[in-house]
């Protein structure tokens, strides 16, 4: 009991006291406002700031869910025609490794032409899914490919076709897989929409990669530190809800994973 | 009623060049029980996959009376959707053949009751003993009636008590329900107790090299373990095992 209380509050408390500290030091040591802020002062440009910002995460959380959901629709979609055909597999999961292998910030140029700079915001899109894009298809081809042998036997003697196969036994037997690197999809769309917003550089995005940029320009370090706080909020929320979602669809029968 | 299965010269060599098995033939008498017998691999596992038709023979063939008979398999685990509760995994066989779910669930929980699983039909695979995760198994492979029930070392993994009592559960079903049994497993006495028949396999690749009946009549009480019988045919079995201990 008291452990589990402490492991509450101790996190909660030196959580408190480090931001009290860094309000501290910033004063005691006279560290000038363009090189350290004081958190005060962070929380500060909420007020003033707060819209444009608020606005900016918006723009930059809208990005990354629609990639996110399209990575995940696309990724399982592909790893399903790689387990129907290991022929479709051969083919092409070497381009999907070259996706994925190749720096987001090397072909962003490229993409960001493509489009035009007036499309930015989907040069941001199809970036932020090609990095979302790889752990969805790797683990659900992974998951698709650990399925039972034996199960897969009785599935066949009892003359399951394709589609029974898929749905009764493929798809529930690769699921924890597949929520595994939805899990890092969600996190590396984030990051690759900001990724892909710092490429465009250009106010045409309006994310908060653009805020980053734009208040580092004008040495407004409290505000790179806010909007800095606005992703770490989201990349944090965004993991958050992947893992109860994970939690709610595997708990009763997976949860201590043992043996069945 | 359907008459014998029969196994003509079957043969397996896999694409690797592992000869499994050479050159089997034996009728297995609809209704009987029969154990193949012998050491880890003597290719009675690959026997038992020839029979399900999920592996092709190389030389031979499995000869059904006219049509394919209905099939039960039990494998050496429980082999159960660790997703889907007990119920739901005894109704598997009844639902891909196009049942309507409620008469499968129906179905499939008087398959459970047979085993003593009467309570357990929501229960998740995870929430079970070994022992009561096998009879799950020993109920899915019941639960669509099947001419013919393969077991591959069912009980292999259980312990002494369990494996005591599934024994004795077999034989019940096997008195009610009259498929013919294969049993394939490595234990003598496990055979002894449940066949009618032993088809003793050595080699590799696997054949052939005893065929010993066992009058003893059912039902066999778990007394029957320690009789005179036993011990005489268990005997003669060991004998056999002994001349050609080389697999």
């Amino acid at each position: 009991m008291l452990m589990q209380v402490l492991r509450i509050i101790l996190p909660i408390a030196l959580f408190a006291g480090l931001i009290q500290f860094w309000e501290w030091s910033v004063v005691y040591w006279e560290i000038q406002p363009f090189i350290l802020p004081p958190p005060s002062a962070i929380l500060a440009v909420f007020e003033t700031d707060g819209a444009s910002l608020l606005g900016s995460a918006w723009t930059t959380l809208g990005t990354t869910l629609a990639a996110f959901a399209l990575a995940v629709f696309s990724g399982t979609a592909l790893a399903a025609l790689f387990a129907s055909s290991r022929i479709a597999e051969a083919a092409l999961s070497p381009y999907a490794v070259i996706l994925q292998v190749t720096p987001i910030i090397a072909i962003a140029p490229l993409i960001i032409v493509w489009v035009g700079l007036d499309n930015a915001w989907l040069a941001v899109l199809i970036l932020a899914w090609i990095a979302a894009f790889f752990p969805v298809l790797a683990s659900a081809t992974a998951g698709l490919k650990a399925v039972d042998p034996n199960l897969r036997d009785l599935f066949r003697l009892y003359r399951a076709d394709f589609r029974q196969t898929f749905i009764r036994l493929m798809v529930p037997s690769s699921l924890p897989y597949l929520l595994a690197g939805i899990k890092t999809a969600g996190g590396l769309a984030l990051v690759g929409a900001v990724v892909a917003e710092f490429a465009a550089a250009s106010g045409n995005t309006n994310g908060l990669a653009w805020r980053i940029l734009e208040a580092g320009n004008r040495l407004q370090i409290a505000k790179m530190f806010a909007a800095l706080l606005l992703l770490a909020l989201m990349g944090v929320a965004l993991y958050a809800i992947l893992s109860f979602v994970e939690w709610l669809l595997l708990h009763r029968w997976h949860g201590d994973r043992r043996r069945a | 009623m359907s008459r014998d299965l029969r196994l003509d010269r079957l043969a397996k060599t896999f694409p690797n060049g592992t000869a499994a098995l050479g050159d089997l033939s034996a009728d297995i008498a609809a209704g009987a029980f029969v154990s193949l017998l012998g050491p880890s691999g003597c290719g009675k596992s690959t026997v038992l996959r020839l029979i399900a038709g999920l592996e092709e023979p190389t030389r031979g063939r499995v000869e059904w009376p006219q049509t394919r008979g209905s099939l039960g398999v039990i494998f050496q685990e429980p082999t159960l959707m660790a997703w889907a509760s007990a119920a739901k995994n005894v109704a598997l066989p009844l639902e891909l053949a196009g049942m309507a779910k409620t008469q499968a669930r129906e179905r499939a929980c008087g398959a459970l009751e047979k085993v003593d699983l009467a309570g357990f039909a929501d229960a998740l695979p995870r929430e079970l003993s070994g022992g009561m995760r096998m009879r799950v198994s020993i109920a899915r492979a019941l639960v669509a009636d099947p001419d013919v029930l393969l077991m591959d070392e069912p009980f292999a993994a259980l312990d002494e008590f369990t494996r005591g009592k599934l024994n004795d559960d077999l034989l019940r079903l096997w008195a009610e329900r009259g498929f013919t049994g294969v049993f394939v497993t490595h234990s003598v006495f496990e055979a002894v107790y449940l066949s009618q028949r032993i088809l003793i396999l050595s080699g590799r690749p696997g054949r052939l090299v005893a065929d010993i009946q066992n009058p003893a009549p059912y039902p066999r009480e778990p007394g029957y373990r320690t009789s005179a019988a036993f011990n005489a045919t268990a005997r003669d079995i060991l004998d056999v095992l002994e001349e050609v201990s080389t697999c």
